[in-house]
């Protein structure tokens, strides 16, 4: 028994709002993965590709120029949560209790705290970098640590597969 | 083909690459690093040759060729490994040839971009509108290749060994 999640309550609702069903349609569950991987293409495409600037790749492309690429970032994490959301309230049996689903989802917190503290510590040292510049040594572990996750939650996306069935996997369920 | 594709799948490393735990999984992680890498820096690229960052010249952008090598290396290596493990079910799929098609027409295009536009912008000349056509192309391609590698799951219609 889930003390938490109730994922027939979850499912239920998805059903409810037309979800459910529009990710039962032949094509719904595919074109939700595209967009899915747009996203992450998206995503380390600009802010991969920024982090490895910050690592002190590609001297030569100003940090400040390339953030301008961070928008296309965004939009890839919003297409990936968008997607990601409709994956889990479509089967959360299948996510919710799945150790990859739950590592993905603290690598992308650990991202986020992690591009927190880039705004907060270094950002403005990075943008008045110039182009062939040694990034500041916090800059560069900010990107090791960004590019890290990312990476990662690409590995840990890919395991969620690996890790069936998901309910075995739930560590808070009381037994029966 | 098919008794070409049914030998493959009767070798050891193809029956290996089905039946062990762990190996289809590692290639198939290697596989989405590596088109991760080479599609995000190729994706760089072309936004910079449609005009995003337009402040840098676009040559610089040399720097992130090594990573999309790394990328190539490693999708190709575990792409084949990937491939050894199903080959009837991947190329008898016509979408594979589409993925094939769409990601080496990308990669030509950025080649094409190397060799006509670096030059100009070490020049400080700007770029031509034809090359923004080139990064809108190429642009679509690689994204062209993606939709077609996620809709291969969804597409095939011979599956001679599970």
């Amino acid at each position: 028994m889930d003390p938490i999640f109730d994922p027939i309550a979850i499912e239920q609702w998805a059903t409810d709002v037309g979800i459910f069903g529009m990710m039962n349609t032949k094509w719904g569950w595919p074109i939700a993965e595209i967009i899915h991987f747009y996203g992450l293409c998206l995503l380390i495409g600009a802010v991969g590709m920024f982090d490895l600037r910050m690592m002190g790749v590609a001297r030569g492309v100003t940090m400040k120029e390339l953030h301008r690429l961070v928008p296309f970032g965004i939009a890839g994490y919003l297409m990936c949560a968008t997607t990601g959301f409709l994956f889990v309230v479509t089967a959360p049996g299948q996510y919710i209790y799945n150790p990859a689903m739950q590592m993905k989802i603290m690598l992308m917190a650990i991202a986020g705290a992690n591009m927190a503290m880039f705004y907060a510590t270094a950002s403005a040292g990075v943008n008045a970098a110039g182009a062939d510049e040694a990034p500041p040594v916090r800059a560069r572990v900010i990107g090791a640590v960004s590019l890290s996750c990312w990476l990662l939650v690409i590995v840990f996306g890919r395991l969620v597969t690996f890790f069936r069935p998901p309910e075995y996997w739930c560590l808070w369920c009381a037994p029966g | 083909m098919d008794p070409i594709f049914a030998s493959i799948e009767q070798t050891p490393f193809s029956i290996w690459m089905r039946e062990d735990l762990y190996a289809y999984f590692i290639a198939l992680i290697f596989h989405s690093i590596g088109m991760a890498l080479l599609i995000g820096g190729g994706i760089v690229v072309s936004l910079r040759a449609i005009g995003v960052a337009g402040a840098t010249r676009f040559d610089k952008f040399r720097g992130f060729f090594p990573v999309m090598w790394v990328g190539v290396v490693m999708a190709i290596v575990s792409g084949i490994a990937l491939l050894i493990g199903y080959p009837a079910k991947a190329l008898t799929n016509p979408v594979f040839a589409l993925k094939f098609t769409c990601l080496i027409g990308a990669a030509f295009l950025v080649r094409a971009m190397a060799r006509r536009l670096f030059p100009l912008a070490e020049q400080g000349m700007a770029l031509p509108t034809w090359g923004r056509s080139l990064g809108v192309a190429a642009l679509v391609l690689w994204l062209s290749g993606v939709a077609a590698g996620k809709l291969l799951l969804h597409t095939y219609t011979i599956l001679l060994v599970s």
